[in-house]
């Protein structure tokens, strides 16, 4: 699960008081949201990418609100992507495995059945430089998924996409909520997407709602 | 029919007179004074002297010995300045801390400060007496450690570095910033610490970026001369780089071999150019 | 990640492994025939300095690293870090200001350059006086005065004669040595300068104008050791050879400087010193001391100054002569350049401990069964003052009667003493101080002639008079001069300020 109590963020120019979210386990939860209000900053503080000036996080019921983003135990994939320039796609999908020293048979079967799901083992031995916007994106989410975390967060993950890919994309997702049962943070301005992912809805205005 | 009831698409398509020709000719016509600025440099030096006193003069000792500790000074103060440059401009580019622009600034100042008044502030620092006892810096590496710097080359390596690792630090703080960051926070959300996040992602991704400031680095070496003629002094055979044995031949009037000099300089200059630049290229592939 | 670690593990490699280069090849240069010596160089003598050190190089196969620059540049520089072996400036100004602050010990007379007008061979301009140079169209190009020796001595030669300030405006730019003012001319930007005759011998194309402002325009070149040299000997032994007439000096001559030294070479000099014996006890260790810092051997020869002078009659020529009394040294004045008084010593009456007999006054010497010691009077000076005194005093005859002994030292008479052959002895007060447990000294006080003045003197036909000028400054330093007192002498010689006669 997700949860975030009472938190306060500061960024650039206006900052989120006080605000609270819970997304239990399994849930695909999406928040909704203008850009530039804030979406980008709440996902940071789960990672513990930005810090927070009061208030706790929570991920898989613990406290995790001073423990560094490696050890959180989820994946983020951010709105640019932030591929590794010099890595192949494979080494994208075993990168956070071989961080944590998995044996590697594990890593090569995890890498198998990840790179099946997103369609992209026939892509595993090429840099990510020159991949479409519709592979670039599966391979952030299986270097994300690989490691089978508990939380999956995603920023505005279908944006840049064109009508036929994100569709794909938008199926591909409930395959993975199918089949993994991820606890899921979507961060989207668009309403159609939320109503085809969402468990729950979240809405920031000064605070957030549940809609 | 008066023109503005006509239809725009019966105008009749006719190229206008203007041409590209002009703006290439003034552009070209600007870079090229520059370029031809140099090649007269270089040709007249070339027509001063000849291929025989070029010779002559490259047999000297003096000057085969100043030839060997320029290369091997220069290129261990450019990988010092690398090695030092690469974690101070990551930390200047990633991170904002109280006093960043204080230290930014200092960083800046051997850019800017003329060589002689560094290559003075050094000999002040090695010969300041601090404290009652009067204990000098120099004095004591001389002394206790065994290792003497004024006069000698590892004042040289110490004046270029001073110099040459500015300027690395400026380059590597571009090359950071020109790196996403946010591929470092998903590292770090992976499971990376900050540096094996540093190590594995910014890093190989600065590899071009550190060609380069090795490359301004050892440049930059290469050409100093006056702090490493204050703090080093220009002593034959023990201090002596090329660019100081320009300066030497001059003071007694050898202007030929003085000009041979400088011509190898400008040899070693072009051959260390070539071979970074085929080194920067051959790791983007 | 792996290759990252293995190009930086090589980086590293590469970086030690060139800097062990760049330390063995430097310290491989020092032991290779003894330790190298540092030497900060004035600009206008690098040429006549490099050829005499490649001579040196040669014939002893020690190595001399020469910073070249403007005078005053070098004196900062020494200044500043405080290291170097040996100073050599244009102009000996420079290491006279360096002794005062205390950064230079001996300093060794070169040569001497005079500042001339250099222009182009042909002299195209039709320079020919000091009115020429403020032309218009004729480019004038200095030395700059605070820097370099030859700005220094053409401002103040050109200040006495009122024509400074016309000259300063005329000139064109300053440079930092009179080498790069050679230059400017030989290149062809400036059409004069002023330079140093000496330095015209390595620019072929240019010829010189002698003017008469000029004419006091001239620089002594001298070398001088650093103080702060941690190889005095070897310093000392290069500085030797760059002054000696047949080697440094014969460089020097070929290039148009007027020589100044007249000392000749030899790898180890022998001095000859003859010298007074009361003298030993004050000058023995500064002369141990002055061979070992300067590696030269000093054959001392302590003897009566009557005995001395005598073999110095019969062919015997030493290099200098420290004598016991102004008379000696006035019996071979012929031999030695005019001499220079240092201390003074004055004859006491010596007794045994507690002064058994009550002897007070030369008088009491005269009474019935005292057994009187003297020196003798041809022998050594103390025994000539003795009679001088004696003499004076109207007592010569008694005294004489109980004498029993005349001999050619005090230290003879002062063992005599001990062995209790003697009651009394007349001898001189620094030979008392070096008994003082066994023997009292009682004062001869109102006759004027009992007091003996030392005198130091060089020989004219010396080999080395600059080494014997040398072992003199030791024997005349605060250091000595202390000693001398701790013996009894007082002393006469003058500081260096007043030496006006150098």
């Amino acid at each position: 699960m997700i949860g975030i109590v009472d938190a306060t963020i500061h960024a650039g120019n206006f900052s989120l008081n006080n605000f609270s979210i819970e997304v239990q386990r399994g849930e695909y939860a999406v928040l909704m949201g203008q850009t530039g209000c804030g979406k980008t900053s709440i996902l940071e503080a789960i990672c513990g990418l930005r810090k927070i000036h009061s208030g706790k996080i929570y991920i898989q019921g613990t406290d995790v609100t001073n423990f560094p983003p490696g050890d959180r135990n989820l994946g983020y994939v951010p709105q640019d992507l932030a591929l590794f320039p010099m890595l192949t796609v494979q080494k994208h999908l075993e990168f956070a495995m071989k961080i944590r020293k998995v044996a590697s048979s594990i890593i090569a079967d995890r890498t198998r059945y990840m790179s099946d799901v997103l369609g992209i083992d026939h892509l595993l031995s090429r840099r990510v430089q020159g991949l479409s916007g519709g592979e670039s994106q599966r391979v952030a989410l299986g270097r994300a998924l690989a490691f089978e975390p508990s939380v999956l967060l995603l920023d505005e993950p279908l944006s840049a996409l064109d009508e036929k890919t994100r569709e794909e994309m938008q199926s591909l997702l409930l395959t993975i909520k199918q089949t993994t049962g991820v606890t899921t943070l979507h961060v989207t301005h668009n309403a159609k997407e939320a109503e085809s992912l969402a468990d729950r809805h979240f809405r920031i205005e000064n605070g957030s709602i549940v809609s | 029919m008066s023109p503005s009831e006509s239809s725009p698409r019966s105008v009749q398509l006719v190229p206008r007179r203007r041409s590209d020709a002009p703006f290439f000719i003034v552009m070209g016509g600007i870079s090229a004074c520059f370029v031809l600025l140099i090649v007269l440099l270089v040709a007249a030096d070339l027509a001063f002297t000849s291929f025989a006193e070029f010779r002559s003069a490259l047999a000297k000792p003096e000057i085969q010995a100043a030839f060997r500790l320029t290369l091997l000074s220069c290129t261990v103060a450019a990988l010092l300045s690398v090695f030092i440059a690469t974690p101070l401009g990551y930390l200047l580019s990633r991170y904002r801390f109280p006093g960043r622009f204080v230290i930014d600034t200092i960083v800046d100042i051997p850019i800017v400060l003329p060589p002689l008044v560094l290559g003075l502030s050094l000999l002040i620092l090695f010969h300041l007496p601090i404290g009652s006892r009067g204990w000098e810096l120099e004095s004591w590496l001389r002394d206790e450690v065994g290792f003497q710097v004024t006069y000698r080359w590892p004042a040289v390596i110490l004046a270029q570095f001073t110099v040459a690792c500015a300027f690395a630090v400026r380059t590597m703080g571009v090359t950071f910033d020109q790196i996403n960051p946010r591929a470092e926070h998903v590292a770090r959300t992976l499971g990376c610490s900050r540096a094996q996040a540093f190590l594995r992602i910014a890093l190989p991704q600065a590899s071009r970026g550190m060609i380069a400031a090795f490359t301004i680095a050892w440049a930059r070496a290469l050409g100093e001369f006056g702090p490493i003629l204050v703090f080093a002094g220009a002593t034959r055979m023990r201090t002596e780089v090329l660019s100081t044995s320009v300066f030497l031949e001059l003071s007694v009037g050898q202007l030929d071999a003085a000009v041979a000099v400088s011509l190898l300089m400008v040899c070693m200059a072009v051959v260390v150019l070539l071979v970074l630049r085929w080194l920067g290229t051959g790791l983007t592939t | 990640m792996k290759r990252f670690w293995i190009v930086f593990l090589a980086l590293f490699v590469a970086v030690a492994a060139m800097v062990y280069q760049l330390a063995v090849t430097d310290s491989a240069a020092s032991t290779k025939g003894g330790s190298p010596i540092t030497m900060f160089c004035a600009a206008s003598n690098q040429a006549v300095i490099e050829a005499i050190v490649a001579d040196y190089k040669s014939e002893f196969d020690r190595e001399v690293y020469i910073n070249y620059g403007p005078s005053q540049g070098l004196l900062s520089q020494i200044e500043v870090s405080k290291t170097g072996d040996v100073f050599l400036p244009a102009d000996d100004s420079y290491l006279k200001l360096a002794r005062e602050k205390g950064l230079v010990r001996e300093i060794l007379p070169a040569a001497e350059m005079h500042a001339v007008i250099a222009v182009k061979r042909g002299n195209p301009k039709s320079i020919r006086s000091f009115d020429d140079l403020l032309r218009r169209d004729v480019r004038v190009v200095q030395a700059n005065p605070d820097a370099a020796a030859i700005g220094k001595i053409s401002r103040a030669a050109l200040s006495k004669r009122e024509l400074w300030k016309s000259i300063d405006e005329a000139t064109a730019a300053y440079r930092g040595t009179v080498t790069e003012v050679a230059n400017d001319i030989q290149v062809g930007s400036a059409d004069a300068g002023i330079v140093y005759d000496a330095i015209l011998h390595d620019y072929p194309d240019l010829a010189f104008i002698k003017i008469p402002e000029l004419e006091s325009a001239k620089s002594k070149v001298a070398v001088g050791i650093i103080a702060g040299s941690k190889n005095a000997k070897a310093s000392l032994h290069f500085a030797r050879y760059v002054t000696a007439q047949d080697r440094g000096m014969k460089q020097y001559l070929r290039r148009g400087f007027q020589t100044q030294s007249e000392e000749v070479w030899n790898d180890v000099p022998e001095l000859n010193l003859f010298a007074g014996s009361m003298l030993r006890p004050a000058i023995e260790e500064t002369i141990v001391e002055f061979e070992q810092r300067e590696g030269v051997v000093v054959n001392r020869v302590y003897n009566g100054c009557g005995i001395l002078v005598a073999q110095m009659k019969a062919g015997q020529h030493p290099d200098a002569y420290f004598a016991c009394d102004n008379e000696f040294m006035s019996q071979v004045t012929d031999l030695f350049q005019p001499p220079v008084a240092v201390s003074n010593n004055e004859l006491v009456i010596l007794v045994q401990k507690g002064n058994p007999h009550n002897i007070a006054s030369l008088r009491d010497l005269g009474r019935e069964g005292i057994r009187v010691g003297i020196g003798h009077e041809k022998q050594c000076a103390m025994g000539w003052i003795t009679q001088n005194t004696l003499r004076e005093g109207g007592i010569e005859k008694e005294v004489m009667a109980n004498v029993t002994v005349q001999s050619p030292t005090g230290d003879m008479l002062v063992n005599q003493m001990r062995t209790g052959s003697l009651d009394a002895a007349v001898a001189y007060l620094s030979n008392a101080a070096g008994s003082a447990e066994f023997l009292d000294a009682i004062q001869i006080t109102g006759i004027k002639c009992s007091t003996a003045t030392q005198p130091w003197a060089v020989a004219r036909d010396s080999k080395f008079p600059n080494t014997a000028g040398r072992l003199f400054d030791c024997l005349t330093s605060p250091h000595s001069k202390e000693v001398f007192a701790a013996e009894g002498f007082q002393w006469q010689y003058d500081t260096l300020e007043s030496k006006a006669s150098e």
